[in-house]
């Protein structure tokens, strides 16, 4: 018999029994990835699939990214006493934030306007310090890049001894996250039949690293890029008619650019929510938009990203949604 | 003859890049009761183009600006929008 003044042992991690001892081992690789799950109605005309990326442990794509971001800064002892402070849309921020705070290490975030309320609470319940970044704030420079020279300007403060920054546009941890991880996913999940990849543009580590990944498996996979319109309302996109383009980029794995309006991005948003199941963010809305308009050979399968849930965009969905679903008088 | 500017709050960014000073500024001013001033001091040299833009952006007044070389004081009132 066990006494009661014995340590009690604690169950160890079993993956197959969905049992952890640590949120972090619910990050994915290749032998665990996000799930892979087919578009039925909206894309009726194509083998779209759609890689659920909302479903990592910290609510996106990005969870991949600050994983490795952090690993590195770490591994290298860039990290030792000092605090973390990135520019985000406020995905990369979040999963950052949890990760730094399981190591006792402070985040603060410069976030571009027109970031939904929602995650601006969320960074801070997580304890992270968010500072607002306006858009014109930085008017001599790229305007849209407000948030990314704050947060360099902070890093450089104080002789650099306060802060690190990840730098996720810059990082190629941040492109190996990809190619180590999703992109292997991706291959193993469609059994080597992946014809065509379709992500935003934002830090271009998803790009970069997927697409240098499947055309190392076969050159002739295509990688297709979503870029959004000058000014528009899809957080964690960037358009490079108002943003720099980020060092992360690789052309040479890029084949096409897909221009997308907001407005069709959202309404695909919305019919994916009603005719799919999928409650997306309004960046998948235009992944899918690009997929299904691009002319996909219907017998061969073609893979999107879904970086992120629409729960962080209800503040958006309810100004989409005016007064639909709501009773008339 | 000079006008003398009545500081209601001060704020020195020295050592600190653009746009840091902008966005301290711009923190200092938001809590200021409009007609009150704020005496900024900053080493960046962009600071010479961010800090107008930024008050002219904002509807404040840039009252003065006194570019010491090395260093630059602005003085700026808080307008009513």
């Amino acid at each position: 018999m066990i006494s009661r003044l014995e340590t009690p042992q604690h169950l160890t991690t079993d993956r197959r029994a969905q049992r952890y001892n640590d949120i972090r081992e619910l990050l994915p690789d290749p032998d665990h990835p996000t799930p892979l799950v087919r578009v039925n109605r909206v894309a009726a005309e194509t083998d779209l699939y759609l890689k659920l990326e909302w479903l990592n442990p910290f609510g996106s794509i990005k969870d991949r990214a600050a994983a490795y971001l952090l690993d590195g800064l770490q591994t290298r002892g860039e990290l030792d006493g000092r605090e973390l402070v990135e520019a985000s849309s406020g995905n990369t921020a979040i999963a950052l934030a949890a990760l730094a705070a399981l190591i006792g290490t402070k985040l603060t975030v410069t976030i571009p306007d027109g970031v939904p309320e929602e995650k601006k609470v969320v960074l801070r319940m997580l304890g992270a310090e968010v500072w607002e970044t306006p858009d014109d704030m930085c008017p001599v420079d790229h305007p849209k890049d407000g948030a990314i020279a704050l947060a360099r300007s902070l890093a450089a403060s104080e002789n650099g001894t306060r802060y690190v920054m990840p730098n996720q546009y810059e990082n190629p941890d941040n492109v190996l996250a990809h190619y180590e991880t999703t992109g292997p996913e991706i291959w193993r999940q469609t059994e080597g039949r992946v014809r065509a990849f379709f992500a935003g543009f934002g830090t271009c580590g998803t790009l970069t690293g997927v697409g240098r990944y499947l055309k190392e498996q076969d050159p002739t996979i295509k990688i297709v890029a979503i870029e959004p319109q000058q000014g528009h309302r899809l957080p964690g996109l960037k358009s490079f008619g108002e943003a720099k383009q980020p060092g992360n980029l690789d052309w040479s794995v890029i084949d096409d650019v897909v221009q997308v309006d907001d407005q069709p991005a959202y309404d695909m948003t919305k019919r994916l929510w009603r005719e799919e199941g999928l409650m997306v963010g309004p960046s998948t809305g235009a992944i899918v938009h690009a997929a299904t308009g691009y002319g996909l050979d219907p017998d061969e399968i073609a893979v999107g990203v879904s970086p992120d849930s629409g729960l962080k965009y209800t503040s958006f969905f309810a100004e989409l949604l005016g007064e639909e679903g709501l009773p008339q008088a | 003859m000079t006008t003398q500017i009545n500081v209601t709050e001060t704020l020195d960014t020295s050592g600190v890049l653009c746009p840091l000073p902008v966005y301290k500024a711009a923190l200092v001013l938001k809590r200021l009761e409009p007609g009150q001033v704020l005496e900024l001091t900053c080493t960046d040299p962009g600071s010479l183009a961010d800090i107008p833009a930024m008050a002219r952006q904002r509807g404040d007044t840039l009252l003065k600006t006194d570019d010491r070389g090395a260093t630059q004081v602005f003085w700026i009132e808080k307008g009513t929008t």
